[in-house]
């Protein structure tokens, strides 16, 4: 059982990461981020280039997947989104846009690292053991503590900086924020930018774990849209909740369902379409966004 | 009297939060009545809990004697109580006539799969639909403009083409959600013209929510007043005008002014 | 329909049906008919998604039709032995049913949210053909037979594919065959008062709800008829590739049936054939650039949607229907 729920907490702190990073994108351009997948693969890419090929510590990798991210989501929001939006009256021109991205990114990260899965050694060595009773490795500990660190760190950057306000402001009520003299060009690039890097610093805590592969973009753009249609999609409780809730439920399913083969999504899928016959807008959500 | 239309003790809870305390009234066939409250006096909650887009916590709407409440729009709509909306609310993608001919689904005979098939009696009914369409048009006088794309239309077409829609339905009851509102004064006239006609030539009971005192006092054969979610007068115009209680409401609201 | 429009079609079949092939002969390229007979399916599977958007939801869900279509179609072949012109009515039925169930309590999800979701069941779907027992897992279902004879009251209306020299040329037949029948069905829908009221949810739900029209009911019927559409092109394909595994329709390709409706144009009812012609063919060009051809395929759609955000019908060859387009487009913000 205490296994169970540390296994939860560590998928859930991971998850949430993924999550916030994708609704603060949402919530601020009302934009689904198709490629919020490849940005994890592409974070965590660089830092095992940085970490394995040029030799360097795991923190400047981590640091280099960040900045490389947060480049990347300020020039599509720039000159990708802003565009699109401007110019198309549909929502749905921009979730194609999305799409495309996401085809993209595939493709660059095909062509600059290649098709194999890759890894960064273990960063601390050793198992945690608490009389059989929860066994975890130190890393996994470790980059737990990070992320739940990164999600707290995040909430407070939200909520007292002037950068966190003025987005809080934006994503609430885009065209008062403006009277009021949001910029918001400036926040949504700035939105873009930390969504994206959320993605990457997963990316890259991940890589020492479970390593990287070009396959696994689309799955993991799945499993963040999983976690916002759970806690609602643009409010920051509601995407910590659902990663949270997710990584549970995905460590129980493993355990209760191993018998029965790999059905774990298929039972959380059914339940997700049970719960959202009760409740569409998720737990925290709006209705209707 | 006999009634048509009863709301019976009909209450409205959000939470902690009463909008609509314990409403009774009758509205007989072929009448107009009036319900009018200052802003937030729940309206607009009566109506939505008469047409059943939301659901009465306690009381109940009956219809000739049928419980027409807790049901879902397009039922409330199908036993012949239909509502049109504050809002210029219209099929904004199509022509003001298709919007009218749509609106005709009520009315149809034939099934989809016949239409799909074009059978005769789904030939039948779009030759009855698009008579029926040109009659409302020229009732309403949108005729000069019946085959624009309904966007384009200015704010007082559009009220019209709302009406229509409701019109088209062949309801027994319209319940018309404010239908002056920013209307200057030749418009409302033409609006409260059009009103009476809908029941004296079709024969529609109207049932409406407004806070144009002028219009109202002009077009009611009798009123009910509502404040803080609770009836507080019913009766005809020159009751309701001398009715010390109705008065004070809305002296206390800066909102509405009795234009009379 | 006017007699302008029903010369065109006729144009359009003949084209298909008895040009393309005679143009095939001559060239050589026989590859081309794989490449168009897929290009024929998966535009059925483009009009599905193509009518969903018709209720005002974007679906990109499409891909778990045409897999569950598909293994039901190779699961009837293989282990009850059917013949496979009656597993293809079957499998779309299936779908249909099945997109009932699925459909109640995700209908009510608008905008973003419907597409989430509708994007996880295209995952879940591909778990559940790898965990349960009756797809084979991953090792999927191979040696799919050709489909057998055809015959009623001892006509032979479609020969046994194991007999024919050219099963590629039957098969594109076919696949044409059956891409006219549904977008002919498709077209009559929408141009009945089903695809009225299905125009009139699209606008306003709230309105429609107030006219009579029980909107529940008809986004459930407009969903499992695409799902419909799924269900058969999923079950054709399979039938020409012979073989099925839980990777055969995947996110990827959901997000291609999307893509392949948007980029074809929302106001015209032949928009998702365009795209898919487009796109398909487009990605098929670019096999010959080897590792660039995801690159430049991508850079492609990224740019045609900068270009042209409204689809490429949109470049003024049916001017009244964009037009209504534009409105539909101002009424959705």
């Amino acid at each position: 059982m205490e296994q169970i729920l540390a296994n939860g907490l560590y998928l859930g702190a991971q998850y949430a990461l993924i999550a916030l990073g994708l609704t603060l994108i949402f919530s601020l351009m009302n934009v689904l981020n198709f490629a919020h997948g490849q940005m994890y693969v592409f974070g965590g890419f660089v830092t095992y280039t940085v970490v394995v090929q040029f030799g360097l510590p795991f923190i400047v990798g981590l640091i280099a997947s960040a900045v490389t991210l947060a480049i990347i989501g300020a020039l599509i929001e720039q000159y990708l989104f802003r565009p699109v939006i401007r110019k198309s009256q549909r929502e749905e021109s921009t979730m194609l846009l999305a799409a495309g991205i996401a085809f993209f990114l595939d493709a660059v990260i095909l062509l600059l690292f290649g098709e194999k899965q890759r890894g960064v050694p273990k960063i601390v060595d050793g198992v945690f053991n608490w009389d059989f009773r929860i066994i975890m490795p130190y890393d996994r500990i470790l980059i737990c503590g990070l992320a739940i660190a990164l999600i707290a760190s995040f909430i407070l950057f939200m909520q007292y900086s002037k950068a966190g306000r003025a987005m809080r402001a934006l994503a609430q009520d885009r065209v008062a924020a403006q009277l009021m003299g949001v910029d918001v060009n400036r926040y949504s690039m700035l939105g873009f930018a930390l969504g994206a890097m959320l993605a990457g610093v997963v990316g890259g805590l991940l890589v020492t774990i479970t390593g990287i592969n070009l396959g696994m973009g689309g799955p993991t753009s799945i499993k963040a849209f999983l976690m916002i249609m759970i806690g609602g999609a643009g409010v920051i409780s509601g995407a910590i909740a659902g990663g949270f809730i997710l990584g549970m439920m995905e460590s129980v399913g493993l355990t209760a369902l191993s018998a029965y083969g790999d059905i774990t999504y298929l039972v959380i899928f059914a339940s997700l379409m049970v719960f959202l016959a009760i409740r569409p807008q998720g737990l925290m959500g709006k209705p209707w966004g | 009297m006999a009634a048509l239309l009863s709301v019976q003790g009909v209450t409205k809870r959000y939470g902690g939060l009463i909008a609509v305390n314990n409403v009774s009234f009758d509205v007989a066939a072929s009448e107009i009545l009036s319900v009018i409250g200052p802003n937030g006096a729940g309206k607009s909650t009566l109506f939505k809990l008469i047409s059943s887009f939301t659901q009465v916590t306690s009381g109940k709407v009956l219809l000739e004697g049928d419980r027409i409440s807790n049901l879902t729009p397009h039922v409330v709509a199908r036993k012949g109580v239909v509502r049109t909306f504050q809002e210029a609310t219209i099929f904004r993608a199509m022509t003001v006539r298709d919007n009218i001919i749509v609106s005709h689904h009520l009315r149809s005979q034939a099934s989809l799969l016949g239409f799909f098939l074009g059978s005769a009696k789904a030939r039948a009914d779009e030759a009855a639909f698009g008579d029926s369409a040109d009659d409302i048009i020229e009732f309403l006088g949108l005729q000069g403009i019946a085959n624009e794309v309904a966007s384009n239309l200015p704010q007082g077409h559009l009220r019209a083409l709302g009406m229509a829609i409701g019109l088209a339905t062949g309801p027994k009851v319209l319940l018309l959600d404010e239908p002056f509102a920013g209307m200057n004064h030749d418009e409302t006239m033409h609006m409260v013209n059009l009103v009476r006609r809908l029941r004296d030539d079709r024969g529609v009971t109207v049932l409406l929510v407004e806070h144009d005192m002028a219009a109202v006092m002009k077009i009611s054969d009798r009123i009910v007043v509502i404040n803080f979610g609770q009836k507080i007068a019913e009766g005809t115009p020159s009751a309701i005008q001398s009715n010390d209680q109705v008065i004070e409401a809305y002296l206390g609201s800066e909102d509405d002014v009795i234009g009379m | 329909m006017n007699i302008r429009s029903l010369l065109a079609v006729i144009v359009f079949i003949i084209v298909v049906l008895v040009a393309v092939p005679v143009l095939i002969a001559k060239s050589g390229r026989w590859d081309f008919y794989y490449t168009l007979t897929s290009v024929a399916l998966l535009s059925i599977a483009s009009a599905g998604v193509w009518f969903t958007f018709y209720i005002g939801r974007i679906n990109i869900g499409q891909g778990a039709y045409a897999l569950a279509g598909g293994y039901v179609s190779a699961v009837l072949v293989m282990k009850a032995d059917m013949n496979f012109w009656l597993t293809l009515p079957l499998a779309g039925i299936f779908c249909a049913v099945l997109s009932v169930f699925i459909g109640m309590p995700i209908l009510r999800l608008r905008g973003v949210y419907f597409a989430m979701v509708t994007l996880i069941l295209t995952e879940v779907m591909r778990l559940a053909a790898l965990a349960l027992p009756v797809t084979n897992g991953a090792k999927g279902i191979t040696s799919i037979p050709l489909p057998g004879a055809v015959s009623i009251g001892g006509v032979t209306l479609l020969p046994d594919f194991n007999t024919l020299e050219n099963p590629k040329l039957a098969f594109y037949l076919v696949s044409a065959t059956l891409m006219i029948i549904c977008y002919g069905v498709l077209w009559r829908i929408v141009n009945s008062r089903l695809g009225h009221l299905c125009r009139s949810l699209q606008q306003n739900e709230e309105l429609a709800a107030s006219i009579g029209v029980n909107i529940s009911w008809l986004r459930v019927l407009a969903y499992s008829i695409s799902s419909f559409f799924g269900g058969i092109a999923g079950a054709m394909f399979i039938a020409v590739s012979q073989s099925i595994y839980p990777s055969s329709f995947q996110v990827a390709d959901s997000v291609n049936f999307m893509l392949n409706c948007f980029l074809g144009g929302l106001g015209y009812v032949f928009g998702p054939m365009l795209g898919t012609l487009v796109l398909y063919f487009g990605w098929d060009l670019l096999f010959s650039t080897g590792k660039y051809q995801l690159l430049i395929y991508s850079s492609m759609i990224i740019l045609l949607i900068l270009l042209l955000p409204n689809g490429i019908l949109s470049l003024g060859l049916f001017n009244r229907k964009i037009k209504a387009d534009k409105h539909r487009d101002q009424e959705g913000q």
